[in-house]
């Protein structure tokens, strides 16, 4: 790069030269008209040309110098130029380009500094009850921090949910690297913030057939929303139902293939093995210990994309996730874990006027058919200790119209079964404590309307509006406000996978 | 049996990769460019030599091109990515370069040409801070306006692919020479063409028409955004509409990709008249090249500036 520079100035400064003794004329006179018949043909004329100016050049230095010295000009040196004024502004010339060079020259230990940013993301919220899951009758159970299932305790609360720290650069002609530290709210400490590392990855960048690698912590290739950050959400909060499958964001340690086909249309497959999916998840399955190769997690995923026409296109995508044997470490019992997943997104964004007026449709439909237990962790039983494997449904939808460059309204709607909680019921038959699994295949349904709207004052700076109801099966239903306010610091982007 | 086996295996592979090599041979250079201006000037140097496709298209806003996927395997092919630099793209290329797994065609290697190489950036800001706006930090990336930006663009491009593909050379450097024959007499037209607007003051709704005012000597007011990529507040609004009325401009300019609504209320209120400008080829139907696209614009601004009566005398 710098030399490329250094060769520009210098062609430059000749090319001045040229231009100053030589006159411009001979260089710009060439006929521009029929293209040279052969590369030869082409050279031989830039050579003719060039022997010209030469020639042109050398004429006037001979002129230049038989000039004889003016008779009265005795006091100054013999200076040999014709045109001291000329001589003046080519040193005022040469002192600019070789300032301008010295300064490129110069060296900072922190021109290998990698790209930050930082996000802040805090949030005022009102919740008018806590809402309990597994008695089934409203007061709810809770984990360490006060909440069940990621749901705040009642009452008003503010939350700086996120400060996270995003770090780039390449590594090497091979490689580069991203950290996302985030100092968050976690439940486990209190709600005090603790600073955790989210995300840190290293990625190949050269690997042959159109492979990337990617090792580390990071968001694991499942659905389009768990791999989200807090956020880069298009919600306050992740909706429930990935919440409660996924368990939080889709982290995981591990390593992970991804492949893009060479088609002419995008189509994209990543495989990763991995210590557990979830940041949060509440399998009891932890990061801690190692685990049998059948405790591994492994994941797959492919998408692919299509524009219906220019201001149309839809997305698809499909993904698993199987954790054949997982052992949790607070039941040590063994279960196994699966979780199939579809999305779509739909979105009308308009050529001309997309960036103004635009319209994303857009959900994910999970499907829980292993053992674990989303809510208390390990294999799922009912009352009776019997393990339970029976599939549970869960899935958002949601609609955002921008109405203009700040403006976005939306509406999200989430669903998810649980299967977990047996609701203590007698039997009437046998008139012993039963479960409604056992008794009765039943489900509780759990829903969520969320309307919200935001604003961008600019693109590193929004608002957020949302309100929730939530019906969770027996519990009360409650009412959520939130208010969320963001920023972004340094260059944001998290990059492809987190496109809007 | 085994070997005998083996040894026609590698036979048909060979065949296969002589043929595609082959076929390889006789394809014509992909190019991708990200905006479609650097496709027309492409083109035109690559002449038969080349395909050449544009990702974002004329009316789009060239900050805000979505992130679309289709994206990604038109870069994955491409011999050769053209973007105009001085952060233009910034919101979309990187991303999509990453994802495309195509190293050729990342910064710094030789299938990425930067076309802004050797214009030197009017509006450079002094001050890197994001409370003067979102958009130009390298300096104002609209030189495909001014003429002479497109004799630069064309120059460097016809640079990056002779080094990308020396053997085609001397097929790049006549190319170049019609063009820029032809672009230098249309330069001599156009200068004739613009000098009614001389001196002639405007407002436009984003700082695109910098290195085309400063060519046809016509006089920046201000912009309708705040500051670049920022919606207006009302006070601004007004202070604008104030200083038009000063200094006499009439002149609203509304780039495809923008809301009439503002710049037709400004254009009321001063008693000035729009004038919707495309900002790169395609922006408007009309506007199918890059010599139209300087044409256009100057003949629809001599039109408007003669209907406001603020045309000067030739």
């Amino acid at each position: 790069m710098r030399t490329q520079l250094q060769l520009r100035v210098l062609i430059g400064l000749i090319i001045l030269a040229f231009g100053i003794v030589g006159g411009l004329g001979p260089v710009f006179a060439q006929n521009p008209g029929a293209p040279a018949a052969s590369e030869v043909e082409n050279l031989k004329k830039q050579m003719a040309l060039m022997e010209e100016q030469l020639r042109q050049l050398r004429l006037q230095v001979d002129k230049m110098a038989g000039q004889p010295v003016a008779p009265g000009s005795a006091g100054p040196p013999a200076a040999s130029t014709a045109d001291p004024a000329l001589e003046k502004r080519l040193g005022e010339v040469e002192n600019k380009a070789d300032a301008a060079l010295t300064a490129t020259k110069k060296s900072f230990a922190s021109q290998f500094n990698p790209s930050l940013s930082l996000a802040i993301d805090t949030i005022g919220s009102y919740k008018s009850n806590a809402q309990g899951f597994n008695p089934g009758d409203g007061t709810g159970t809770r984990d360490a921090g006060g909440r069940v299932n990621n749901s705040r305790p009642a009452g008003a609360d503010f939350n700086l949910r996120t400060a996270e720290l995003f770090i780039s650069a390449d590594v090497d002609p091979f490689t580069r690297a991203y950290a996302v530290i985030n100092a968050s709210a976690d439940a486990a400490n209190g709600d005090e913030a603790t600073m955790g590392v989210e995300e840190a990855a290293i990625v190949t960048t050269r690997l042959p057939y159109n492979l990337t690698v990617r090792g580390g912590r990071f968001f694991a290739d499942f659905g389009t929303l768990p791999h989200r950050h807090d956020h880069d959400l298009p919600f306050v909060d992740r909706p429930p139902s990935i919440d409660t499958f996924i368990g939080g964001e889709s982290q995981t340690n591990g390593v992970e293939v991804s492949w893009l086909a060479p088609t002419p249309f995008y189509l994209r497959a990543s495989g990763t093995i991995g210590n557990k999916l979830g940041a949060d998840s509440r399998e009891g399955v932890t990061n801690v210990n190692s685990r049998p190769i059948k405790g591994l997690t492994y994941l797959g995923r492919l998408q692919t994309y299509f524009d219906l026409n220019d201001d149309h296109n839809l997305e698809l995508g499909g993904s698993i996730v199987e954790t054949p044997n997982a052992e949790d470490i607070t039941n040590s019992g063994r279960f196994e874990r699966r979780l199939v997943g579809m999305d779509f997104r739909y979105r009308w964004y308009p050529l001309g006027s997309g960036v103004r007026q635009s319209l994303t449709i857009a959900g994910e439909l999970l499907h829980d058919i292993g053992e674990a237990d989303p809510v208390n962790g390990g294999r799922r039983t009912d009352v009776f200790g019997n393990p339970v494997r029976q599939g549970a449904w869960g899935g958002y939808v949601y609609a955002e119209y921008r109405l203009s460059k700040q403006w976005r309204p939306g509406f999200r709607f989430d669903y998810f079964q649980l299967q977990s909680e047996p609701l203590l019921v007698t039997n009437p038959l046998t008139g012993l404590p039963a479960s409604t699994l056992n008794a009765t295949g039943h489900r509780t349904d759990n829903r969520t309307w969320s309307p919200y709207l935001t604003w961008f004052p600019s693109e590193f700076q929004r608002l957020r509006l949302q309100y929730n109801r939530s019906v969770r099966g027996n519990a009360q239903s409650a009412d959520e406000f939130f208010l969320q306010w963001t920023v972004f610091l340094g260059s944001h982007s998290h990059g492809f996978s987190e496109r809007e | 049996m085994i070997s005998q086996w083996l040894s026609r295996f590698c036979g048909l592979m060979l065949g296969v990769v002589l043929l595609a090599g082959e076929a390889h041979a006789e394809e014509k250079i992909y190019i991708v460019t990200s905006l479609p201006d650097l496709a027309d000037i492409a083109a035109r140097i690559g002449g038969d030599l080349v395909t050449v496709e544009s990702l974002a298209k004329g009316i789009e806003d060239p900050h805000g091109v979505p992130i679309k996927p289709s994206f990604v395997p038109k870069l994955n092919r491409a011999q050769v990515l053209i973007v105009m630099g001085l952060e233009y793209e910034h919101s979309w290329i990187p991303a999509l370069v990453t994802e495309s797994r195509n190293s050729k065609i990342v910064k710094g290697n030789s299938g990425y040409i930067d076309v802004s190489l050797k214009v030197t950036p009017k509006e450079v800001p002094t001050d890197l801070s994001r409370a003067k706006g979102e958009l130009h930090p390298a300096g104002n990336p609209h030189f495909n306006l001014d003429p002479e930006g497109g004799r630069l663009i064309a120059q460097t491009i016809a640079e990056g692919l002779t080094l990308n593909f020396p053997q085609h050379r001397a097929t790049f450097e006549a190319n170049l020479k019609v063009f820029l024959a032809q672009l230098n007499a249309k330069i001599r037209d156009w200068e004739i063409l613009a000098r009614p607007l001389h001196g002639v003051k405007f407002i436009s709704y984003h700082q695109d028409f910098t290195y085309f005012a400063d060519r046809f000597g016509m006089d920046y007011v201000g912009t309708i955004e705040l500051k670049p990529g920022i919606e207006p507040t009302a006070s601004h609004l007004v202070e604008l509409m104030q200083n038009m009325k000063t200094v006499g401009a009439k002149i609203v300019l509304r780039e495809p990709h923008f809301s009439e609504k503002v710049p037709n209320q400004i254009a009321a209120q001063v008693g000035g008249l729009v004038v919707k400008l495309p900002i790169m080829v395609g922006g408007s139907p009309e506007v199918k090249t890059y010599f139209d696209l300087i044409e256009y614009n100057i003949r629809e601004l001599l039109k408007a500036a003669q209907v406001a009566g603020v045309a000067g005398k030739v």
